[in-house]
Protein backbone atom coordinates (compact mmCIF):
# COMPACT_ATOMS: atom_id res chain seq x y z
CA UNK A 1 0.00 0.00 0.00
CA UNK A 2 2.44 2.30 1.09
CA UNK A 3 4.46 1.49 -2.30
CA UNK A 4 0.98 2.68 -4.32
CA UNK A 5 0.42 5.55 -2.38
CA UNK A 6 4.01 6.37 -2.96
CA UNK A 7 3.30 5.80 -6.98
CA UNK A 8 0.22 7.86 -6.63
CA UNK A 9 2.02 10.60 -5.35
CA UNK A 10 5.01 10.23 -7.47
CA UNK A 11 2.53 10.25 -10.43
CA UNK A 12 0.61 13.28 -9.18
CA UNK A 13 3.77 14.99 -9.43
CA UNK A 14 4.05 14.02 -12.69
CA UNK A 15 1.00 15.55 -13.44
CA UNK A 16 2.28 19.10 -12.12
CA UNK A 17 5.12 19.22 -13.69
CA UNK A 18 3.83 17.73 -17.29
CA UNK A 19 0.95 21.18 -16.87
CA UNK A 20 3.97 23.48 -16.44
CA UNK A 21 5.75 22.33 -18.94
CA UNK A 22 2.75 22.84 -21.45
CA UNK A 23 2.89 26.64 -19.53
CA UNK A 24 6.33 27.21 -20.53
CA UNK A 25 5.66 25.94 -24.25
CA UNK A 26 2.85 28.61 -24.90
CA UNK A 27 5.13 30.91 -23.11
CA UNK A 28 7.60 30.31 -25.75
CA UNK A 29 5.03 30.29 -28.81
CA UNK A 30 4.03 33.45 -27.98
CA UNK A 31 7.31 34.88 -27.47
CA UNK A 32 7.91 33.56 -30.98
CA UNK A 33 4.82 35.48 -32.32
CA UNK A 34 5.94 38.23 -30.95
CA UNK A 35 9.06 38.49 -31.87
CA UNK A 36 7.63 37.72 -35.40
CA UNK A 37 5.70 41.14 -35.27
CA UNK A 38 8.81 42.92 -34.02
CA UNK A 39 10.74 41.63 -36.61
CA UNK A 40 8.20 42.58 -39.49
CA UNK A 41 7.48 45.72 -37.84
CA UNK A 42 11.46 46.71 -37.88
CA UNK A 43 11.55 45.77 -41.69
CA UNK A 44 8.69 48.29 -42.78
CA UNK A 45 10.17 51.16 -40.28
CA UNK A 46 13.95 50.69 -42.01
CA UNK A 47 12.36 50.97 -45.23
CA UNK A 48 10.39 54.27 -44.34
CA UNK A 49 13.78 56.02 -43.13
CA UNK A 50 15.17 54.90 -46.62
CA UNK A 51 12.42 56.18 -48.58
CA UNK A 52 12.31 59.47 -46.07
CA UNK A 53 16.31 59.64 -46.36
CA UNK A 54 15.66 60.12 -50.34
CA UNK A 55 13.15 62.76 -49.91
CA UNK A 56 14.56 66.49 -50.51
CA UNK A 57 13.99 69.00 -48.22
CA UNK A 58 10.45 70.73 -48.44
CA UNK A 59 8.92 67.71 -49.27
CA UNK A 60 5.80 67.52 -46.92
CA UNK A 61 5.54 64.70 -45.01
CA UNK A 62 2.13 63.15 -43.11
CA UNK A 63 1.68 61.28 -40.02
CA UNK A 64 -2.13 59.26 -39.97
CA UNK A 65 -2.75 59.53 -36.41
CA UNK A 66 -6.28 57.84 -36.16
CA UNK A 67 -8.72 58.95 -39.26
CA UNK A 68 -6.34 62.68 -39.21
CA UNK A 69 -3.49 63.28 -41.90
CA UNK A 70 -1.34 65.63 -39.67
CA UNK A 71 1.43 67.64 -41.69
CA UNK A 72 4.64 66.67 -39.73
CA UNK A 73 8.72 67.87 -40.39
CA UNK A 74 10.67 66.26 -42.06
CA UNK A 75 13.39 66.41 -39.46
CA UNK A 76 10.83 65.23 -36.78
CA UNK A 77 9.56 62.15 -38.78
CA UNK A 78 13.22 61.08 -39.47
CA UNK A 79 14.12 61.35 -35.83
CA UNK A 80 10.81 59.98 -35.01
CA UNK A 81 11.50 56.79 -37.12
CA UNK A 82 15.04 56.09 -36.03
CA UNK A 83 13.90 56.67 -32.51
CA UNK A 84 10.95 53.98 -33.50
CA UNK A 85 13.91 51.35 -35.24
CA UNK A 86 15.85 51.79 -31.63
CA UNK A 87 13.09 50.83 -29.72
CA UNK A 88 11.67 47.80 -31.55
CA UNK A 89 15.09 46.65 -31.74
CA UNK A 90 15.93 46.47 -27.66
CA UNK A 91 12.59 45.05 -27.73
CA UNK A 92 13.68 42.25 -29.91
CA UNK A 93 16.64 41.51 -27.93
CA UNK A 94 14.40 41.77 -24.61
CA UNK A 95 12.36 38.94 -25.98
CA UNK A 96 15.14 37.06 -27.32
CA UNK A 97 16.88 36.57 -23.35
CA UNK A 98 12.80 35.54 -22.11
CA UNK A 99 12.61 33.15 -24.91
CA UNK A 100 16.39 31.56 -24.31
CA UNK A 101 15.21 31.31 -20.82
CA UNK A 102 12.26 29.87 -21.14
CA UNK A 103 13.65 27.34 -23.07
CA UNK A 104 16.25 26.71 -20.64
CA UNK A 105 13.38 25.90 -18.53
CA UNK A 106 11.31 23.94 -20.31
CA UNK A 107 14.48 21.36 -21.18
CA UNK A 108 15.13 21.05 -17.27
CA UNK A 109 11.27 20.32 -16.50
CA UNK A 110 11.78 17.93 -19.24
CA UNK A 111 14.23 16.01 -17.73
CA UNK A 112 12.56 16.32 -14.54
CA UNK A 113 9.46 14.40 -16.05
CA UNK A 114 11.78 11.74 -17.39
CA UNK A 115 13.19 10.95 -14.10
CA UNK A 116 10.38 10.93 -12.76
CA UNK A 117 8.47 8.70 -15.24
CA UNK A 118 11.67 5.99 -14.75
CA UNK A 119 11.39 6.43 -11.02
CA UNK A 120 7.77 5.82 -11.43
CA UNK A 121 7.90 2.69 -13.74
CA UNK A 122 10.87 0.64 -11.85
CA UNK A 123 8.53 1.27 -8.72
CA UNK A 124 5.83 -0.06 -10.28
CA UNK A 125 7.83 -3.09 -11.89
CA UNK A 126 9.18 -3.88 -8.70
CA UNK A 127 5.86 -3.85 -7.17
CA UNK A 128 4.54 -6.22 -9.96
CA UNK A 129 7.47 -8.73 -9.30
CA UNK A 130 6.54 -8.17 -5.31
CA UNK B 1 30.54 -15.37 -49.63
CA UNK B 2 28.84 -14.55 -46.24
CA UNK B 3 31.31 -14.45 -43.41
CA UNK B 4 29.54 -15.37 -39.94
CA UNK B 5 30.69 -11.84 -38.76
CA UNK B 6 28.98 -10.71 -36.08
CA UNK B 7 27.15 -7.83 -36.72
CA UNK B 8 23.69 -6.34 -36.01
CA UNK B 9 20.17 -6.58 -38.06
CA UNK B 10 17.85 -3.43 -37.67
CA UNK B 11 14.96 -3.06 -39.35
CA UNK B 12 14.22 0.61 -40.31
CA UNK B 13 11.18 0.38 -38.65
CA UNK B 14 12.96 0.19 -35.07
CA UNK B 15 14.88 2.96 -36.17
CA UNK B 16 12.19 5.10 -37.43
CA UNK B 17 9.10 4.37 -36.65
CA UNK B 18 6.67 4.35 -39.19
CA UNK B 19 4.18 6.68 -37.69
CA UNK B 20 6.21 9.44 -36.42
CA UNK B 21 7.72 9.24 -39.63
CA UNK B 22 4.47 10.01 -41.15
CA UNK B 23 3.50 12.64 -38.45
CA UNK B 24 6.99 14.46 -39.33
CA UNK B 25 5.77 14.54 -43.26
CA UNK B 26 2.57 15.48 -42.34
CA UNK B 27 4.23 18.11 -39.75
CA UNK B 28 6.24 19.30 -42.67
CA UNK B 29 3.28 19.36 -45.40
CA UNK B 30 1.63 21.62 -42.81
CA UNK B 31 4.53 24.03 -42.84
CA UNK B 32 4.53 24.09 -47.01
CA UNK B 33 1.15 24.87 -46.94
CA UNK B 34 1.57 27.86 -44.74
CA UNK B 35 4.42 29.52 -46.67
CA UNK B 36 3.05 28.61 -49.63
CA UNK B 37 -0.42 30.98 -48.40
CA UNK B 38 2.22 33.21 -47.79
CA UNK B 39 3.42 33.74 -50.93
CA UNK B 40 0.22 33.68 -52.43
CA UNK B 41 -0.23 36.97 -50.53
CA UNK B 42 3.16 38.20 -51.67
CA UNK B 43 2.29 37.47 -55.18
CA UNK B 44 -0.84 39.28 -54.99
CA UNK B 45 0.75 42.22 -53.58
CA UNK B 46 2.67 42.48 -56.06
CA UNK B 47 0.66 42.57 -58.95
CA UNK B 48 -1.49 45.11 -56.95
CA UNK B 49 2.14 46.97 -56.94
CA UNK B 50 2.29 46.65 -60.77
CA UNK B 51 -1.13 47.78 -61.70
CA UNK B 52 -1.15 50.97 -59.66
CA UNK B 53 2.49 51.74 -61.60
CA UNK B 54 0.88 51.75 -64.68
CA UNK B 55 -2.27 54.03 -63.55
CA UNK B 56 0.50 56.13 -61.31
CA UNK B 57 2.07 56.77 -65.03
CA UNK B 58 -1.02 57.49 -67.13
CA UNK B 59 -2.75 59.54 -64.79
CA UNK B 60 -0.38 62.71 -65.29
CA UNK B 61 -0.76 62.37 -68.93
CA UNK B 62 -3.99 65.02 -68.87
CA UNK B 63 -4.20 67.75 -66.53
CA UNK B 64 -7.90 66.36 -65.54
CA UNK B 65 -9.52 63.68 -65.95
CA UNK B 66 -13.59 63.15 -66.29
CA UNK B 67 -14.38 59.76 -63.84
CA UNK B 68 -17.59 58.53 -62.36
CA UNK B 69 -17.09 58.82 -58.80
CA UNK B 70 -18.67 56.28 -56.40
CA UNK B 71 -20.94 57.96 -53.76
CA UNK B 72 -22.09 55.96 -51.06
CA UNK B 73 -22.90 52.58 -52.03
CA UNK B 74 -24.73 52.14 -55.00
CA UNK B 75 -24.41 55.41 -56.68
CA UNK B 76 -21.86 57.29 -58.80
CA UNK B 77 -21.65 60.98 -60.07
CA UNK B 78 -19.50 62.31 -62.63
CA UNK B 79 -16.41 64.07 -61.46
CA UNK B 80 -13.02 65.73 -62.35
CA UNK B 81 -9.84 64.38 -61.12
CA UNK B 82 -7.94 67.17 -60.96
CA UNK B 83 -4.15 67.96 -59.76
CA UNK B 84 -3.00 64.74 -61.32
CA UNK B 85 0.21 65.13 -60.77
CA UNK B 86 0.31 65.33 -56.71
CA UNK B 87 0.34 62.34 -54.96
CA UNK B 88 0.80 61.61 -50.87
CA UNK B 89 2.18 58.10 -50.78
CA UNK B 90 2.35 56.12 -47.86
CA UNK B 91 5.40 55.52 -46.79
CA UNK B 92 5.07 52.50 -44.26
CA UNK B 93 3.94 53.19 -40.51
CA UNK B 94 1.71 55.99 -41.02
CA UNK B 95 3.78 57.72 -42.55
CA UNK B 96 3.02 60.06 -45.87
CA UNK B 97 4.79 61.85 -48.21
CA UNK B 98 3.59 64.43 -50.94
CA UNK B 99 5.61 63.10 -54.38
CA UNK B 100 5.14 63.69 -57.79
CA UNK B 101 4.08 60.82 -60.08
CA UNK B 102 7.33 60.18 -61.48
CA UNK B 103 8.64 59.79 -57.49
CA UNK B 104 5.68 58.01 -56.39
CA UNK B 105 6.62 55.10 -59.53
CA UNK B 106 9.70 55.16 -58.10
CA UNK B 107 8.67 54.66 -54.58
CA UNK B 108 6.42 52.30 -55.60
CA UNK B 109 9.12 50.18 -58.05
CA UNK B 110 11.59 50.01 -54.71
CA UNK B 111 8.74 48.69 -52.96
CA UNK B 112 8.01 46.05 -55.43
CA UNK B 113 11.83 45.16 -55.59
CA UNK B 114 11.55 44.09 -51.75
CA UNK B 115 8.54 42.20 -52.27
CA UNK B 116 10.25 40.27 -54.89
CA UNK B 117 13.09 39.30 -52.33
CA UNK B 118 10.49 38.35 -50.01
CA UNK B 119 9.27 36.10 -52.29
CA UNK B 120 12.57 34.61 -53.41
CA UNK B 121 13.32 34.27 -49.78
CA UNK B 122 10.37 32.18 -49.31
CA UNK B 123 10.22 30.27 -52.49
CA UNK B 124 13.89 28.85 -51.17
CA UNK B 125 12.14 28.10 -47.88
CA UNK B 126 9.42 26.07 -49.50
CA UNK B 127 12.03 24.27 -51.70
CA UNK B 128 13.87 23.03 -48.49
CA UNK B 129 10.74 22.22 -46.82
CA UNK B 130 9.50 20.33 -49.69
CA UNK B 131 12.89 18.17 -49.46
CA UNK B 132 12.56 17.61 -46.14
CA UNK B 133 9.33 16.21 -46.76
CA UNK B 134 9.83 13.80 -49.59
CA UNK B 135 12.84 12.42 -47.07
CA UNK B 136 10.34 11.50 -44.17
CA UNK B 137 7.86 10.44 -47.00
CA UNK B 138 10.67 8.26 -48.15
CA UNK B 139 11.93 7.07 -45.18
CA UNK B 140 8.08 6.17 -43.46
CA UNK B 141 8.09 3.93 -47.08
CA UNK B 142 11.45 2.27 -46.16
CA UNK B 143 10.23 1.44 -43.10
CA UNK B 144 6.80 -0.04 -44.08
CA UNK B 145 8.35 -2.22 -46.24
CA UNK B 146 10.40 -3.41 -43.91
CA UNK B 147 14.06 -2.39 -45.02
CA UNK B 148 16.68 -3.64 -42.88
CA UNK B 149 20.00 -2.08 -41.91
CA UNK B 150 22.70 -4.24 -41.59
CA UNK B 151 26.13 -3.58 -39.78
CA UNK B 152 28.89 -6.05 -39.44
CA UNK B 153 32.68 -5.63 -37.76
CA UNK B 154 35.05 -5.26 -40.38
CA UNK B 155 36.70 -8.60 -39.70
CA UNK B 156 40.05 -9.04 -41.21
CA UNK B 157 40.37 -12.33 -42.77
CA UNK B 158 42.01 -13.61 -46.13
CA UNK B 159 40.41 -12.88 -48.77
CA UNK B 160 37.77 -15.20 -49.22
CA UNK B 161 36.34 -12.84 -46.30
CA UNK B 162 36.19 -10.07 -47.85
CA UNK B 163 32.84 -10.13 -47.96
CA UNK B 164 33.03 -9.14 -44.39
CA UNK B 165 34.27 -5.43 -44.88
CA UNK B 166 32.61 -4.53 -42.32
CA UNK B 167 30.38 -1.21 -43.16
CA UNK B 168 27.20 0.05 -42.92
CA UNK B 169 25.28 -1.68 -45.65
CA UNK B 170 22.14 -1.44 -46.71
CA UNK B 171 21.50 -4.13 -49.00
CA UNK B 172 18.82 -6.20 -49.40
CA UNK B 173 20.43 -9.77 -48.80
CA UNK B 174 18.44 -12.03 -50.94
CA UNK B 175 20.01 -10.47 -53.55
CA UNK B 176 23.43 -11.25 -53.25
CA UNK B 177 22.42 -14.96 -52.43
CA UNK B 178 20.96 -15.13 -55.75
CA UNK B 179 24.56 -13.98 -57.27
CA UNK B 180 26.49 -15.67 -55.29
CA UNK B 181 24.54 -18.72 -56.47
CA UNK B 182 24.92 -18.03 -59.70
CA UNK B 183 28.85 -17.21 -59.17
CA UNK B 184 29.18 -20.28 -57.62
CA UNK B 185 27.67 -22.47 -60.41
CA UNK B 186 29.88 -21.29 -62.82
CA UNK B 187 32.77 -21.23 -60.77
CA UNK B 188 32.54 -24.98 -60.17
CA UNK B 189 31.91 -25.26 -64.20
CA UNK B 190 35.35 -23.41 -64.95
CA UNK B 191 37.25 -25.36 -62.36
CA UNK B 192 36.11 -28.32 -64.23
CA UNK B 193 37.68 -27.35 -67.18
CA UNK B 194 40.58 -26.11 -65.51
CA UNK B 195 40.92 -29.42 -63.87
CA UNK B 196 40.98 -30.70 -67.46
CA UNK B 197 43.31 -28.31 -68.29
CA UNK B 198 46.00 -28.41 -65.41
CA UNK B 199 46.59 -32.41 -65.82
CA UNK B 200 47.93 -31.99 -69.03
CA UNK B 201 50.18 -29.19 -68.36
CA UNK B 202 51.68 -30.66 -65.08
CA UNK B 203 55.23 -31.02 -65.68
CA UNK B 204 58.19 -30.31 -64.17
CA UNK B 205 57.90 -26.61 -64.60
CA UNK B 206 54.84 -26.33 -63.70
CA UNK B 207 56.09 -28.18 -60.19
CA UNK B 208 59.12 -25.72 -59.97
CA UNK B 209 57.00 -22.53 -60.92
CA UNK B 210 53.65 -23.97 -58.24
CA UNK B 211 56.14 -24.49 -55.58
CA UNK B 212 56.89 -20.90 -56.20
CA UNK B 213 53.70 -19.42 -57.30
CA UNK B 214 52.09 -21.84 -54.99
CA UNK B 215 53.92 -20.26 -51.88
CA UNK B 216 52.08 -16.76 -53.16
CA UNK B 217 49.04 -18.14 -53.91
CA UNK B 218 48.56 -20.52 -50.93
CA UNK B 219 48.04 -17.05 -49.04
CA UNK B 220 45.78 -16.05 -51.32
CA UNK B 221 44.43 -19.72 -53.10
CA UNK B 222 43.26 -17.43 -55.79
CA UNK B 223 46.88 -16.74 -56.53
CA UNK B 224 48.37 -19.78 -56.57
CA UNK B 225 46.04 -21.46 -58.73
CA UNK B 226 46.66 -18.54 -61.23
CA UNK B 227 50.26 -18.87 -60.70
CA UNK B 228 50.42 -22.71 -61.16
CA UNK B 229 48.12 -22.69 -64.18
CA UNK B 230 50.41 -19.82 -65.73
CA UNK B 231 53.32 -21.54 -64.90
CA UNK B 232 51.95 -24.63 -66.76
CA UNK B 233 52.23 -23.46 -69.96
CA UNK B 234 53.54 -20.52 -71.82
CA UNK B 235 50.63 -21.36 -74.33
CA UNK B 236 48.44 -20.21 -71.94
CA UNK B 237 50.10 -17.54 -70.98
CA UNK B 238 49.60 -16.45 -74.32
CA UNK B 239 46.13 -16.97 -74.33
CA UNK B 240 45.49 -15.48 -71.22
CA UNK B 241 46.85 -12.37 -72.17
CA UNK B 242 44.51 -12.27 -74.75
CA UNK B 243 41.53 -13.45 -72.42
CA UNK B 244 42.63 -10.90 -70.32
CA UNK B 245 41.76 -8.26 -72.62
CA UNK B 246 38.30 -9.65 -72.62
CA UNK B 247 38.02 -10.41 -69.49
CA UNK B 248 38.41 -6.88 -68.69
CA UNK B 249 35.17 -5.76 -69.80
CA UNK B 250 33.78 -8.98 -68.54
CA UNK B 251 35.77 -8.12 -65.47
CA UNK B 252 33.52 -5.17 -65.16
CA UNK B 253 30.26 -6.75 -65.13
CA UNK B 254 31.26 -9.34 -62.77
CA UNK B 255 32.25 -7.01 -60.40
CA UNK B 256 29.57 -7.51 -58.65
CA UNK B 257 29.23 -11.36 -58.88
CA UNK B 258 32.82 -11.01 -58.57
CA UNK B 259 32.82 -10.93 -54.54
CA UNK B 260 30.85 -14.42 -54.44
CA UNK B 261 33.27 -15.35 -57.43
CA UNK B 262 36.45 -15.00 -54.79
CA UNK B 263 35.13 -17.60 -52.69
CA UNK B 264 34.54 -19.43 -55.41
CA UNK B 265 37.69 -19.08 -56.68
CA UNK B 266 39.11 -19.44 -54.14
CA UNK B 267 37.84 -23.41 -54.47
CA UNK B 268 38.75 -23.57 -57.20
CA UNK B 269 42.05 -22.53 -56.70
CA UNK B 270 42.66 -25.24 -54.42
CA UNK B 271 41.35 -27.73 -56.44
CA UNK B 272 43.61 -26.68 -59.23
CA UNK B 273 46.29 -26.74 -57.17
CA UNK B 274 45.46 -30.28 -56.30
CA UNK B 275 45.97 -31.25 -59.98
CA UNK B 276 49.60 -30.77 -59.74
CA UNK B 277 51.41 -33.30 -57.99
CA UNK B 278 54.45 -31.09 -56.41
CA UNK B 279 52.08 -27.75 -56.12
CA UNK B 280 49.38 -29.71 -54.04
CA UNK B 281 51.78 -30.12 -51.30
CA UNK B 282 53.62 -27.28 -51.55
CA UNK B 283 50.35 -25.25 -52.21
CA UNK B 284 48.97 -26.49 -49.43
CA UNK B 285 51.62 -26.05 -47.15
CA UNK B 286 52.05 -22.19 -48.26
CA UNK B 287 48.66 -21.69 -48.36
CA UNK B 288 48.38 -22.63 -45.08
CA UNK B 289 51.03 -20.44 -44.15
CA UNK B 290 49.51 -17.71 -46.21
CA UNK B 291 46.20 -17.86 -44.57
CA UNK B 292 47.82 -17.78 -41.41
CA UNK B 293 50.01 -14.52 -42.01
CA UNK B 294 46.93 -12.96 -44.22
CA UNK B 295 45.23 -13.01 -41.16
CA UNK B 296 47.92 -11.81 -39.41
CA UNK B 297 49.20 -9.48 -41.48
CA UNK B 298 47.36 -6.72 -42.50
CA UNK B 299 47.16 -5.49 -45.50
CA UNK B 300 49.36 -2.13 -44.27
CA UNK B 301 50.72 -2.44 -48.07
CA UNK B 302 47.58 -2.16 -49.70
CA UNK B 303 46.25 1.29 -48.54
CA UNK B 304 43.83 1.37 -50.49
CA UNK B 305 42.64 -1.90 -50.70
CA UNK B 306 40.16 -1.92 -48.05
CA UNK B 307 38.80 -5.92 -48.22
CA UNK B 308 41.64 -8.33 -48.95
CA UNK B 309 44.14 -8.48 -46.65
CA UNK B 310 47.54 -7.65 -47.94
CA UNK B 311 49.93 -10.05 -47.15
CA UNK B 312 52.28 -8.87 -45.72
CA UNK B 313 56.54 -9.29 -46.77
CA UNK B 314 56.70 -10.94 -43.66
CA UNK B 315 55.69 -14.03 -44.71
CA UNK B 316 58.28 -14.02 -46.81
CA UNK B 317 59.02 -17.59 -46.51
CA UNK B 318 59.23 -17.90 -50.14
CA UNK B 319 59.84 -13.93 -52.69
CA UNK B 320 56.88 -15.57 -54.24
CA UNK B 321 54.89 -15.50 -51.07
CA UNK B 322 55.42 -12.30 -49.97
CA UNK B 323 54.77 -10.54 -53.34
CA UNK B 324 51.77 -12.70 -53.22
CA UNK B 325 50.55 -11.72 -50.18
CA UNK B 326 50.60 -7.95 -50.62
CA UNK B 327 48.50 -8.43 -53.89
CA UNK B 328 46.29 -10.17 -51.92
CA UNK B 329 45.08 -7.99 -49.93
CA UNK B 330 41.47 -6.77 -52.07
CA UNK B 331 44.06 -6.83 -55.04
CA UNK B 332 44.40 -10.54 -54.44
CA UNK B 333 43.05 -10.33 -58.44
CA UNK B 334 46.13 -7.86 -59.06
CA UNK B 335 48.25 -9.92 -57.77
CA UNK B 336 47.54 -12.69 -59.68
CA UNK B 337 47.88 -11.10 -62.99
CA UNK B 338 50.51 -9.90 -62.24
CA UNK B 339 52.22 -13.26 -60.99
CA UNK B 340 50.50 -14.65 -64.17
CA UNK B 341 52.07 -11.90 -66.07
CA UNK B 342 55.46 -12.15 -64.47
CA UNK B 343 55.11 -15.49 -65.56
CA UNK B 344 54.32 -15.48 -68.68
CA UNK B 345 56.95 -12.93 -69.43
CA UNK B 346 58.99 -16.14 -69.68
CA UNK B 347 61.26 -14.27 -66.85
CA UNK B 348 61.97 -16.61 -64.42
CA UNK B 349 59.67 -16.77 -61.06
CA UNK B 350 62.39 -14.99 -59.50
CA UNK B 351 61.76 -12.02 -61.55
CA UNK B 352 58.26 -11.61 -60.31
CA UNK B 353 59.07 -12.42 -56.82
CA UNK B 354 60.67 -9.23 -56.78
CA UNK B 355 58.16 -7.54 -58.50
CA UNK B 356 56.37 -8.53 -55.63
CA UNK B 357 57.82 -7.51 -52.81
CA UNK B 358 57.86 -4.18 -53.91
CA UNK B 359 54.01 -4.39 -54.43
CA UNK B 360 53.54 -5.65 -51.37
CA UNK B 361 54.54 -1.70 -50.50
CA UNK B 362 51.22 -1.51 -51.95
CA UNK B 363 52.59 0.41 -54.73
CA UNK B 364 53.49 -2.57 -56.59
CA UNK B 365 50.20 -3.96 -55.76
CA UNK B 366 48.71 -1.04 -57.78
CA UNK B 367 49.86 -2.04 -60.48
CA UNK B 368 49.26 -5.31 -60.36
CA UNK B 369 45.67 -4.59 -59.67
CA UNK B 370 45.22 -3.37 -63.00
CA UNK B 371 46.83 -6.78 -64.57
CA UNK B 372 44.76 -8.48 -62.29
CA UNK B 373 41.72 -7.08 -63.07
CA UNK B 374 42.34 -8.34 -66.35
CA UNK B 375 42.32 -12.25 -65.25
CA UNK B 376 39.17 -11.76 -63.63
CA UNK B 377 37.65 -10.92 -66.48
CA UNK B 378 39.66 -13.81 -67.99
CA UNK B 379 38.88 -16.18 -65.64
CA UNK B 380 35.10 -15.38 -66.76
CA UNK B 381 36.05 -16.33 -70.45
CA UNK B 382 38.20 -18.72 -69.59
CA UNK B 383 35.61 -21.16 -68.58
CA UNK B 384 35.51 -21.91 -72.55
CA UNK B 385 39.09 -21.53 -73.30
CA UNK B 386 41.83 -23.14 -72.29
CA UNK B 387 42.85 -24.37 -69.19
CA UNK B 388 45.67 -21.72 -68.55
CA UNK B 389 42.98 -19.46 -69.08
CA UNK B 390 40.78 -21.50 -66.80
CA UNK B 391 43.17 -21.92 -64.45
CA UNK B 392 43.41 -18.03 -64.23
CA UNK B 393 39.69 -18.17 -63.91
CA UNK B 394 39.39 -19.79 -60.99
CA UNK B 395 42.04 -17.74 -59.80
CA UNK B 396 40.03 -15.40 -60.59
CA UNK B 397 36.98 -16.09 -59.10
CA UNK B 398 38.06 -17.04 -55.99
CA UNK B 399 39.06 -13.30 -55.28
CA UNK B 400 36.89 -13.33 -52.53
CA UNK B 401 37.30 -9.44 -52.43
CA UNK B 402 35.75 -8.49 -55.96
CA UNK B 403 34.55 -5.88 -53.67
CA UNK B 404 38.62 -5.20 -52.62
CA UNK B 405 39.04 -5.16 -56.53
CA UNK B 406 36.55 -2.28 -57.02
CA UNK B 407 38.55 -0.85 -54.18
CA UNK B 408 41.46 -1.75 -55.65
CA UNK B 409 40.55 0.23 -59.04
CA UNK B 410 40.38 3.35 -56.81
CA UNK B 411 43.53 2.69 -55.11
CA UNK B 412 45.20 0.93 -58.09
CA UNK B 413 45.35 4.39 -59.83
CA UNK B 414 46.38 6.19 -57.00
CA UNK B 415 49.11 3.32 -56.51
CA UNK B 416 49.82 3.53 -60.48
CA UNK B 417 51.09 6.95 -60.07
CA UNK B 418 53.05 5.80 -56.89
CA UNK B 419 54.14 2.68 -58.95
CA UNK B 420 56.80 4.56 -60.52
CA UNK B 421 58.21 5.37 -57.61
CA UNK B 422 57.89 2.62 -55.92
CA UNK B 423 59.10 0.30 -58.62
CA UNK B 424 62.28 2.13 -58.52
CA UNK B 425 62.99 1.34 -55.36
CA UNK B 426 62.04 -2.66 -55.92
CA UNK B 427 64.26 -3.49 -58.81
CA UNK B 428 64.60 -2.55 -62.05
CA UNK B 429 64.52 -5.93 -63.52
CA UNK B 430 60.65 -6.14 -62.00
CA UNK B 431 60.37 -3.04 -64.39
CA UNK B 432 59.49 -4.82 -67.61
CA UNK B 433 57.01 -7.35 -65.72
CA UNK B 434 55.21 -3.97 -64.84
CA UNK B 435 55.07 -3.03 -68.10
CA UNK B 436 52.67 -5.48 -68.62
CA UNK B 437 50.72 -3.86 -65.71
CA UNK B 438 50.57 -0.74 -66.13
CA UNK B 439 48.57 -1.44 -69.31
CA UNK B 440 46.13 -3.60 -67.74
CA UNK B 441 45.82 -1.08 -65.08
CA UNK B 442 45.26 1.83 -67.83
CA UNK B 443 42.02 -0.51 -69.48
CA UNK B 444 41.07 -0.94 -66.09
CA UNK B 445 41.14 2.89 -65.66
CA UNK B 446 39.05 3.11 -68.57
CA UNK B 447 36.77 0.20 -67.13
CA UNK B 448 36.42 1.95 -63.78
CA UNK B 449 36.35 5.28 -65.14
Amino acid sequence: MASSTAIRELQRDLEDKANDLSKLQKDIAKNHQVRKKYTVQLGENELVLKELDLLNEGANVYKLIGPVLVKQDLAEANANVRKRIDYISAELKRLDATLQDLEEKQNSKKDAILKLQQRIQSLQAGKAKA
Amino acid sequence: MEEPAKGTVTPFASMFPFDEAKKAVKRVEDAIAEKLKELERHKQFIADNTNLVNLVSRLPDELHHDVMVPFGKAAFFPGRLIHTNEFVVLLGEGYYAERTAKQTIDILTRRGKALDSQVESLKVNIKDLRAEASFFGSTAAEAAEGLVEIREDYVEKSYTEEQSKSEKVDKKVRVEDDEYAHIMSRLDELEKEELAAEGDNESDEDEHTNTAESDNESGEDECIDIVGSDNESDEDEQTDAAKRGSDIHEYNQTEATFNNFASQTHLETRKAQKQTKVENLSVEALSNKFHHQLDTTDQPNCTGLTVQPVPKDDMSSSRSLTQIKKSVPAEKDLMLPGVKEKLEAASSSTIEVPMWTPKSRFDSSKAFTGSIVEHLSNIEKNSQNQTVTSSQTPVRASRPGFDSSKSFTSSIVEHIDNMPTSQEQTATSSQSPNAQPSKPVSRFKMQRR
